[in-house]
């Protein structure tokens, strides 16, 4: 379905066994192509678990739709960066070995420029051969989600894609992912702690603690009052003067 | 030497296995499951035994026992919420010892058992070497239908179920794949020993492979070198083939070693700058 959402998320809660209260309960929004979206909370309050659960990962009540079709029917179109793999970092796997994995031996010549395109924006080209054991962590970073760029998504979600990564690193990370939900029309969903890098990058903020307490843009909802009640009074959030973030 | 018929089956039974055996370690060393190989082996005990007992084949009785394992592993490991070492860790002392238990039920030494703890690859017979051979060209085909999702299943398996992967499914797969090897290298190195010839040509090709692709073709090359020197080498010295077998493989991996280290005194630390 073309006028679709490219998530539509409805009512959504998850529970696990042997736990009385649902990890995330009635969870409603959607998110627009070449959106950003920001899933913040504290930790425990269910942002992996959304992302899990709009993934299919874990059994859920409600309804999650990526573009009109039902999650398990669009897995095709979902591109997925966890915040770590549980690989051995001793491996000789390669980064190209690393990014080619999710086509599956797909070839062709549409399919070698996607891998050349999205190797080359986001800056592993030259790395193609390296370990991918002994990239540094805004690198390792990268190259997932290129791996997960390859097979051109048109919804990506993040897992705290900041995490072992330097300032630096961090922003230079957020201008990326800018620049592909712009110039791909991609839509991305992402778990954050960083919230000068949320007030930036995010079209649209979700502030979760097992339920959904508030969501819309950044000025809006990061408000002195919305953050201390998500993570206790003595949490503010400090905006620099350089101007708002490339949308 | 290669007149005798019984050395061209020895040949060609530990050539395949060999091959295929450490092509299959490359995931075990992947998935750091080495201890589910040496479980599955000695866990086919129970199957040998009670083959020595009543008399029926004792390999297909062990494949019986070995891969209803390597179905249940998996299925197992959710539903106990124990991990899979530790539920190795039960199925190997389990099944041993029902094996042992069974093995006291008939008088007397069974030298047979013996062929299956160390292994007797120049014993093996043209029915023997059917089965080896069809286990071994069915364990390769079907590793080359799931071998790209196995690997991308290994290194990260959320990635692999968002991207249409059965996981679940995929590793009851290589568990029985890997249960059928385990039971087809059994007349080649033995229940002692069979882990090493899953383990020990892949752990070599890590050492000196610069990517997983070396790696895949490095493993099954040291596979099929430690068998031939060491079934040339049990022939010539008049010693068992499996252990000399493993032995070749152990000094395959040894030297790869030696190397390593050495290469890595010799080299200068690196000075590249990391950064996004």
């Amino acid at each position: 379905m073309k006028d679709a959402p490219a998530l539509a998320v409805e009512n959504l809660t998850v529970r696990f066994e042997g736990q009385q209260r649902p990890a995330i309960e009635g969870v409603s929004f959607t998110l627009a192509e070449g959106q950003i979206a920001i899933l913040i909370g504290p930790n425990g309050s269910g942002k992996s678990t959304l992302l899990r659960a709009v993934l299919g990962l874990v059994p859920f009540e409600g309804d999650v739709k990526v573009f009109g079709k039902p999650v398990r029917e669009a897995y095709r179109q979902l591109g997925y960066v966890p915040q770590r793999l549980p690989f051995d970092l001793t491996l000789p796997l390669t980064v190209r070995e690393a990014v080619r994995m999710s086509l599956q031996g797909a070839r062709g010549g549409r399919v070698e420029a996607t891998f050349q395109h999205f190797t080359e924006i986001l800056g592993i080209a030259p790395l193609l051969d390296t370990p991918l054991g002994s990239l540094s962590g805004g690198q390792l970073k990268r190259a997932l989600i290129a791996r997960a760029m390859v097979t051109n998504p048109s919804l990506l979600l993040l897992d705290e894609p900041e995490a072992e990564i330097d300032i630096g690193g961090e922003q230079t990370l957020y201008e990326l992912l800018g620049r592909l939900a712009s110039h791909h029309h991609l839509a991305i969903l992402v778990c954050s702690h960083e919230l000068e890098l949320v007030y930036r990058y995010a079209h649209q903020v979700l502030c979760l603690n097992r339920r959904l307490l508030c969501a819309g843009p950044p000025a809006e909802v990061l408000t002195a009052g919305a953050i201390a009640g998500l993570y206790g009074p003595t949490t503010t959030l400090y905006r620099h003067a350089h101007g708002a973030p490339p949308r | 030497m290669l007149a005798y018929p019984f050395m061209q089956r020895a040949l060609a039974a530990g050539l395949l296995v060999g091959a295929v055996t450490s092509v299959l370690g490359v995931f075990v060393v992947l998935r750091r499951s080495a201890f589910f190989g040496d479980a599955i082996a000695h866990a086919s005990l129970a199957g040998v035994a009670l083959g020595v007992v009543t008399g029926l084949p004792p390999l297909p009785l062990a494949a019986g026992v070995a891969v209803g394992i390597g179905v249940s592993l998996h299925r197992l490991e959710r539903v106990s919420r124990l991990s899979l070492d530790t539920l190795l860790g039960f199925v190997l002392p389990f099944f041993m010892a029902i094996g042992v238990l069974v093995l006291s039920l008939s008088p007397g030494f069974q030298p047979e058992l013996l062929s299956y703890l160390f292994g007797s690859i120049l014993a093996v017979s043209w029915p023997g070497l059917a089965a080896v051979a069809g286990i071994s060209v069915a364990v390769a085909v079907m590793l080359a239908v799931v071998g790209r999702r196995l690997v991308f299943a290994t290194f990260d398996p959320d990635g692999a179920q968002v991207a249409g992967i059965g996981v679940a499914r995929l590793l009851t797969v290589y568990h029985v794949l890997l249960a059928l090897m385990v039971v087809a290298s059994l007349s080649i190195v033995g229940i002692v020993l069979v882990n090493a010839l899953l383990v020990i040509p892949a752990a070599t090709a890590k050492l000196r492979a610069r990517s997983l692709g070396q790696m895949f073709v490095l493993a099954p090359l040291l596979g099929v070198g430690s068998v031939l020197l060491g079934l040339f080498g049990s022939y010539w010295l008049d010693v068992p083939s499996g252990p000399a077998i493993v032995v070749v493989a152990g000094l395959f991996f040894l030297a790869a070693w030696a190397a390593r280290a050495s290469a890595t005194l010799r080299r200068r630390p690196a000075q590249t700058g990391k950064g996004l």
